[in-house]
């Protein structure tokens, strides 16, 4: 074991005291609060030049509406009157005379003038948009742009046209609308935490709101940080071993510790380059969230957790890593390893959105259990809000021990075997079979 | 008592036999050459006392046991490609070796032996600074800063000039004067001849020569002459009872044929060219290494 310590410690040291390393621990979280600061910055950072839409309206019925909402927004957001600072662009609507002859040619003509500059977007109105259900084919709004899918103005000149229409329906039903002006208030549900009783107070404690930062960002903040640590701690050894193997360094290690005692650590001296960055960004985010008030929002429950699985993780596809390094004579052989490699990782990044929308479900459940992607969404099933069964996150650790462990042994014969052996490049089989027979 | 008793060690990579049922012993406190053309199967025997290599069959002892794997602290190995850590200072990567070899007050050990082989000067920078053969040195020094018994140097005089040459060679001396058990492979045959007690030739991976210099000479008579003819070689083709000759420039080297008088020879040479001088000598290392390796090996000993 000693000489497993000593590997450990000057593959730690080798790898935090580069400058690379005390940049990257200042640098990923300037990163992260540089680009949240930035969009804090520059939400407000609009274009604020007139935006001239034309309006084709065929069916006669909702463009004054149209440039009355206009000029209602203009009046109120488009300058802050503190400031006296125009804020937003003014929306100017030019209703177009419709052309029943040629509409194409109308289309094409107003197409040209917005790829010209002369305006921002065209739209028309089918004539028969106040019954949609009785021709679908006229009855439309359509919306022409550069852009027109993630133009904001598509979203706001659907409510004047849209609260127009509904008036129109209710005039000719008989209703009068002023007699009912909340009759399309909508109304909806507060997402709220579950109810439970206070420990010091015996009483039942009023549930808290629940948000989108509690429900989303949160739960994936913890396995944004795993996948960074993985990156940092486990990724490189692939690379740093097969270079050992090419520049010999590990044929005279090899004189001094068995192939085991050099892989194992290797193995952990990337647990400790990764505990040691993991310490510092969680102590320092622990401390950033406190100081900026949203301590509700830290999952303490689960960072005990979040070591473990890290500590895991690292030992686990550290091995792996070692393994597939120990496999290459050169830089490209490693590269191609690294596709493979890295779909332990990857997977459970691609599956991140559907574990969190639903925690509990069966395949969020299955998935969790691998032990090659426990870490990140087991991690992530505690962290939401919703709990899981007790039981689930032991099981998952002792899953990944067992297996670790398994990485560990098979990675050590395929190491013995492979880290002395120049040119012969890396196959699947000779894998399997290093692993199985040494 | 041996250091290294290697008894009908047989191993295989694929279809090609490296080494074929190879015995040895290997005294304790020796000097012990290995020599061979590329390829014999110097490095992988050298492996294999090692423990790198396991044997496909037969036996390795070192000091009597059998090994169980590489990481005998009592044995220091320096492979025939150098592996440092380029980006850890010298001092450093020397200390790693010594730790991870048991070494005990290793900073002491490792200030002197780069003291001893001038390299103090460079004991704060990286490795990667170093050229070629100070890299060597403290390769080196790495294998044998913790005070192993064993010392197993594949080709450590590859690369090195004549001055870092007989640093490196006094250093392996005074080991062994110390002791330590020193095996080393080299295709220096002028070195081999000079510096060891014993001589192990291996071609084609199996035991060709073993024993002391004198011994080996001795299986092959005093059939050299050695020659400085006036007219150089020029006048010594087609002698009859030569069998080779070997033309130096100032020398020359007649290998006299079995059952020939070498007066005789002396005498036809003489009756072509002046001699200035004459010697009846037994064959050099260098000249068995031929015979024994053929055309393989003149490329490796000419080089």
């Amino acid at each position: 074991m000693r000489k497993v310590l000593r590997v450990a410690k000057r593959e730690y040291l080798a790898t935090v005291r580069t400058k690379g390393f005390i940049i990257g621990l200042v640098v990923a979280p300037v990163l992260f609060g540089g680009s949240a600061l930035a969009m804090l910055l520059f939400r407000n950072q609009v274009d604020t030049r007139d935006k001239l839409i034309a309006v084709i309206d065929r069916s006669s019925l909702v463009a004054d509406v149209v440039i009355a909402a206009a000029e209602q927004r203009n009046a109120a957001v488009v300058y802050d009157t503190l400031r006296g600072e125009r804020v937003r662009a003014p929306y100017v609507i030019e209703v177009v005379p419709r052309d029943d002859v040629d509409p194409d040619r109308q289309r094409l003509e107003l197409s040209n003038r917005v790829r010209r500059g002369e305006l921002h977007a065209f739209v028309e109105i089918g004539p028969g948009v106040l019954h949609p259900r009785e021709d679908t084919a006229v009855s439309h709004i359509k919306y022409y742009s550069k852009s027109a899918a993630l133009d904001d103005l598509r979203g706001w000149i659907e409510r004047p046209i849209n609260g127009q229409l509904r008036e129109l329906r209710l005039a000719e039903a008989g209703v009068d609308p002023t007699t009912a002006e909340d009759m399309f208030d909508w109304v909806g549900a507060v997402p709220m935490g579950l109810v439970r009783v206070d420990p010091e107070t015996g009483a039942v404690a009023e549930a808290e709101r629940s948000t989108e930062a509690q429900a989303i960002v949160a739960p994936l903040v913890m396995p944004m940080l795993m996948f960074l640590m993985i990156m940092l701690g486990a990724v490189p050894l692939l690379n740093a071993v097969m270079e050992e193997k090419s520049q010999r360094i590990a044929e005279v290690v090899l004189g001094s510790a068995t192939p085991f005692e050099f892989m194992l650590g290797k193995v952990l001296g990337g647990v400790g380059v990764s505990l040691t960055a993991a310490t510092v960004y969680v102590a320092g985010g622990v401390f950033a969230v406190q100081h900026l008030g949203w301590a509700d929002y830290i999952p303490y429950h689960v960072l005990p957790w979040f070591f473990a699985y890290t500590l895991l993780a690292i030992v686990m596809l550290g091995a792996t890593y070692a393994a597939f390094g120990s496999l290459c004579n050169d830089p490209s052989e490693a590269q191609s390893m690294m596709l493979p490699g890295m779909l332990p990782v990857m997977i459970p990044m691609f599956v991140l959105v559907p574990v969190l929308r639903e925690p509990t479900s069966t395949f969020a459940t299955g998935l969790s259990f691998v032990p090659f992607f426990t870490p990140m969404l087991m991690l992530i099933r505690q962290t939401v809000q919703e709990s899981i069964p007790v039981w689930q996150p032991w099981v998952g650790v002792a899953g990944m021990i067992l297996f670790a462990a398994f990485c560990v042994w098979a990675g050590g014969r395929v190491f013995r075997v492979a880290i002395l052996m120049q040119g012969t490049p890396p196959k699947l089989g000779n894998i399997v079979r290093w692993a199985l027979r040494g | 008592m041996n250091a290294v008793e290697i008894r009908n060690v047989t191993k295989r990579f694929a279809r090609v036999t490296a080494v074929d049922d190879l015995s040895l012993d290997v005294p304790q406190g020796s000097v012990y050459g290995f020599i061979g053309p590329n390829g014999s199967g110097k490095t992988t025997t050298l492996r294999m006392i090692m423990n790198i290599y396991y044997p496909d069959s037969g036996s390795i002892r070192v000091f009597g046991k059998e090994l169980h794997g590489a990481c005998t602290d009592r044995i220091g190995y320096m492979p025939e490609e150098r592996g440092l850590y380029k980006r850890m200072k010298v001092r450093d990567v020397l200390c790693f070796y010594a730790e991870l070899k048991n070494g005990k007050d290793v900073r002491k050990e490792v200030d002197r032996w780069l003291e001893r082989l001038d390299l103090t000067d460079w004991a704060n920078r990286k490795v990667e600074t170093l050229s070629k053969g100070m890299a060597q040195k403290v390769q080196f020094i790495a294998t044998v800063v913790a005070r192993p018994e064993l010392v197993i140097l594949d080709e450590p005089f590859t690369g090195l000039d004549p001055v870092n040459t007989d640093a490196l060679r006094e250093a392996v001396l005074e080991l062994g004067s110390g002791g330590t058990t020193v095996i080393f492979s080299t295709h220096d045959m002028n070195v081999a001849e000079k510096m060891c007690d014993f001589i192990f030739m291996i071609f084609k991976g199996r035991k060709v020569l073993d024993g002391t210099l004198a011994a080996i000479q001795d299986q092959y008579g005093s059939d050299t002459i050695r020659i400085r003819a006036e007219d150089g070689s020029a006048a010594l083709q087609g002698l009859a009872g030569v069998e080779k000759i070997s033309d130096f420039g100032q020398v020359q080297e007649l290998r006299v044929a079995p059952d020939r008088d070498p007066q005789e020879i002396l005498s036809a040479v003489m009756s072509r060219t002046r001699v200035r001088s004459f010697e009846l000598a037994r064959p050099s290392l260098h000249d068995i290494f031929v015979r024994i390796a053929g055309p393989e090996a003149r490329e490796v000993s000419d080089a």
